[in-house]
């Protein structure tokens, strides 16, 4: 198994460059990765039997893999095989499949490792393979998107950088198992790190532009598997330090009401679904010890949303209540809507019920909210007038035959929570979402202002968040 | 003292970063925030001894400690290829912006 799992890990950097010199056989190649990670992931849930792997000595690389990686693992290889399918009748370039490849990599290598350096190395990859294909178009605001993307990851990961060093310094070891000897500023500054990276709370509001602007194959791939890269460490460190849960359920609790609250105002589709990736990254964190599963329905959702997005004729959910959609689109964004909004028979029922029961009880309120958000914003979905013609490429259909199959079948995993009591409860939530989106979100025609989303401000948001993170660790030293 | 002056050069350039209207001389505040921080490395590195680290049986000294010394080479080479991918940015951007002021950038491309 040490073996295999340190192949899995180098597979995707051979075979990227390799599809480089062979553009011919580009989306072979980037299909065999995904395929052998979807495998990969099976194995590690066959054997049950997490594994540590450190090699060289105390301060070289950790990985640990484990079933909680496995879902994540799955997740990112299931978007991928989704997004290649999709890209199937598009021109793309050798180059693209290059990236994909070596995105889909470092992602992986950012869910096994466990020393704060390697993921160093695993989240400035992912920077730079996301920044080359945001800007795959070429277009001036393709590049200002990207740029500004990586812009704020570097600065971010600079603080990380500094983080790290302090934690070495306390340990002589970088492991994450070494945050609790290190003093309240090393963790300050890691979190903060990590937070932006994965677009928690309002140092995540680089996201929806980011996502909105990029090609959907891109959005999905993002929104669906890269984020988890900078949530999963913070869910790592949660289990392992019992002290830093609750700073972690919290940061939770506040993106999922920030990103649903944006979501449910906004008019546009894949910013929509931007912010509501916010409001799911927030989910995931709540119940920092079943959040695999629910990292795993969401990125085989929103990717399924974002795919679906694309292929509708007008980006405004105003335009498109106008115009009638293919109903078969239809069907498909309904399902996925469905699922998200936690409805039985799929998977993110399950997901939301695992979550809801894994909440402490001052969480409990506030998450009912932000599931009712949820409803509400999906629902923009669900009542689109359909009947309409518009062509989809069949690769759109295979995709979606991919996704929306993974979120049925996923729903058999988590059966325990099909009783009377766990069914009726979204069941309420759904229908009170439609009530309110037809009697008072359909009319109101709110924009929120953009101003938190300027570049200048996201940086200088970095400072508060840095200030807050301290003040935060330092409550809990004093205890 | 020395730490002193490195946490500075790292709020230089953050300060750099927010301050500076020109999106070019904000990539070049990033680099001095990214120079502070790899001292920093440097710095910790030779906090038990200056000594090059390279075992000799004649010389029982201090000796400093390879491994951040090791660490902070990768971090080096990452940002040394993230800047190049931003200045090749900022050169495709300044064909339409002369000027590079990111608050007009931002505005002719935010939708």
């Amino acid at each position: 198994m040490n073996h295999i799992t340190i192949a899995c890990i180098i597979l995707p950097f051979f075979m990227g460059f390799s599809a480089y010199l062979l553009p011919k056989v580009a989306r072979f190649f980037a299909l065999l990765v995904a395929v052998v990670s979807t495998g990969y992931a099976f194995k590690i849930f066959l054997d049950q039997s997490p594994i540590t792997l450190e090699l060289l000595d105390n301060f070289g690389v950790t990985l640990m893999v484990d079933e909680f990686s496995a879902y994540f693992i799955l997740t990112n290889a299931l978007v991928m095989i989704a997004v290649i399918l999709y890209c199937q009748d598009s021109d793309k370039s050798a180059f693209f499949y290059t990236q994909l490849i070596i995105l889909h990599g470092s992602v992986n290598a950012a869910f096994v490792c466990a020393d704060f350096i390697s993921l160093y190395v695993a989240l400035e990859v992912i920077s730079i393979a996301s920044f080359l294909l945001i800007t795959y178009p070429r277009t001036e605001r393709s590049i200002w998107v990207g740029l500004r993307y990586l812009f704020i990851s570097n600065t971010t990961m600079l603080f990380y950088l500094v983080g790290t060093a302090l934690v070495y310094q306390a340990n002589y070891s970088f492991s994450f198992a070494g945050l609790t000897n290190a003093p309240p500023e090393a963790i300050a500054f890691i979190f903060l790190g990590l937070l932006t990276k994965g677009g928690i709370f309002v140092s995540g509001l680089w996201l929806p532009l980011t996502h909105s602007e990029s090609q959907s194959p891109v959005s999905a791939m993002l929104s669906g598997a890269v984020v988890k890269a900078g949530v999963f460490p913070l869910m790592r460190c949660a289990l392992m330090m019992e002290e830093l849960d609750p700073i972690v359920r919290m940061f939770g609790v506040g993106t999922a009401l920030l990103g649903v609250f944006f979501a449910v105002f906004e008019k546009d589709t894949k910013r929509m679904l931007a912010f509501h990736t916010i409001s799911q990254l927030g989910f995931i964190l709540a119940a920092p010890l079943v959040g695999g599963f629910y990292a795993l329905t969401h990125g085989l959702v929103k990717s399924a949303l974002f795919l679906i997005a694309g292929s509708l004729p007008s980006r405004s959910f105003k335009e498109l209540n106008y115009h009638p959609i293919n109903t078969a689109v239809w069907i498909a964004a309904a399902i996925a809507s469905f699922s998200i909004s936690g409805f039985p028979l799929l998977a993110g029922y399950g997901a939301k019920i695992l979550t809801t029961k894994n909440l402490l009880d001052w969480q409990v309120i506030a998450m009912n909210v932000a599931a009712l958000g949820t409803a509400i914003s999906f629902a923009k979905f669900i009542f689109l007038p359909h009947g309409g013609k518009t062509d989809v490429k069949p690769g759109f259909w295979r995709a979606m035959v991919l996704l929306l199959g993974g979120l049925i079948t996923a729903n058999v995993l988590y059966y325990q929570a099909y009783t009377i009591e766990n069914t009726t409860k979204p069941l309420i939530t759904i229908a009170a979402g439609w009530l309110a989106y037809n009697l008072i979100f359909k009319r109101l025609a709110i924009k929120l202002p953009r101003v938190m989303e300027e570049f200048e401000h996201l940086i200088g948001v970095m400072t508060l968040m840095l200030m807050s993170l301290f003040w935060m660790v330092m409550q809990w030293w004093a205890i | 003292m020395l730490e002193a002056c490195v946490f500075a050069t790292i709020m230089c350039g953050f300060f750099g970063i927010i301050a500076k209207k020109n999106l070019f001389m904000k990539i070049i505040s990033m680099d001095v925030m990214s120079t502070g921080v790899i001292s920093y490395y440097v710095l910790i590195a030779s906090l038990n001894g200056l000594f090059t680290p390279i075992i000799d049986d004649t010389k029982d000294v201090a000796y400093a400690d390879p491994v951040p010394q090791a660490v902070i080479l990768t971090a080096i080479v990452i940002g040394f290829s993230i800047q190049a991918l931003m200045l090749v940015g900022v050169m495709k951007l300044s064909q339409n912006n002369p000027t590079l002021e990111h608050h007009k950038v931002e505005k002719n491309n935010t939708p």
